[in-house]
């Protein structure tokens, strides 16, 4: 779990076959998260794969910053996030702003239970087969779909997703209450639409 | 008050709001103690039983439909190859 903010740091000493045994054994596991990863990022199987194979070489080449043992996944993870921001992001010159100044005011608020307002159903949901949860999610800011990925999908907790995004433990929180508010309004709309097909 | 039973309680001893209580639960980072108190909160909580339910019918959708089915097998070769020439 410390690995992944000592990315570069506190340089271990591996032979040659201890390299390949962490990469087969440690790394390769989670090639398939990590091309999803890649993939929900840039909404491009393509650019999924370039972003997988450019995480693997440079993990692999900065293996003597990683200690054995230790969590290998939020390793890769951070690595390929910063490949997609330092890379993929710069190329593409997505703009990228989410409203964090709007974000943060929300734990400060006092009528804060307000906001439970379940007007989306769960049978409308049940209903969804198709591709409306998948489109809803690459809706998202960037930003909001990766905290998605990271907590639904990968079962990270708030201090390996802090360590993953570079952010504090109060901004994954407040970042994954707005990505799920902002999912459900667009699933919400989804529910209306085939409330209509239906009616 | 500092006997509350709450196991949500922070040590600065603020009362949890059912948002905060339902987020911890939802974001699937609670204690066993909080899930169980949790659950009995639902009990007399409709807000939070609604929510929480639709909550995790999102989850079990994106789950299903949004973990891509695995990266093409190419992949796993172009690296390994790769990694072969470097470390050559
Ligand atoms: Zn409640």
């Amino acid at each position: 779990m410390e690995s992944a903010s000592e990315e570069y740091t506190a340089r271990q000493h591996y032979t040659e076959s201890e390299k390949q045994t962490i990469f087969n054994d440690e790394f390769m596991p989670h090639i398939h998260s990590m091309y999803n990863f890649g993939y929900r990022l840039t909404l491009d199987r393509d650019d999924a794969k370039d972003l997988v194979q450019d995480t693997f070489l440079k993990a692999y080449r900065f293996v003597e910053s990683f200690q054995k043992g230790t969590n290998a996944k939020a390793w890769l993870f951070r690595i390929l996030k910063n490949s997609f921001i330092n890379d993929y992001r710069k190329k593409s010159k997505e703009p990228n702003k989410v409203d964090y100044q709007e974000v943060e005011t929300y734990y400060n608020s006092e009528d804060v239970d307000r906001q439970i307002t379940p007007d989306l159903r769960v049978e409308s949901l049940k209903d969804m087969m198709g591709d409306e949860i998948s489109n809803a999610l690459n809706a998202l800011d960037v930003d909001f779909r990766t905290v998605i990925i990271l907590c639904d999908l990968e079962g990270f907790k708030y201090e390996e997703m802090a360590k993953i995004l570079d952010i504090p433990i109060g901004t994954v929180r407040s970042r994954l209450h707005r990505a799920r508010n902002l999912l459900k309004e667009k699933l919400k709309s989804y529910a209306k639409t085939m409330g209509y097909n239906n009616a | 008050m500092a006997t509350s039973p709450n196991p949500f309680i922070q040590a600065d001893g603020k009362k949890p709001t059912c948002l905060e209580m339902l987020q911890l639960i939802v974001d699937d980072q609670a204690t066993e103690e909080q899930r169980v108190y949790f659950k009995q909160h639902m009990d007399h909580c409709l807000p939070c039983y609604k929510e929480y339910n639709v909550d995790l019918a999102i989850r079990e959708l994106l789950k299903a439909k949004c973990c891509g089915g695995g990266c093409p097998e190419d992949i796993v070769n172009q690296i390994k190859s790769k990694i072969k020439t470097i470390s050559a």
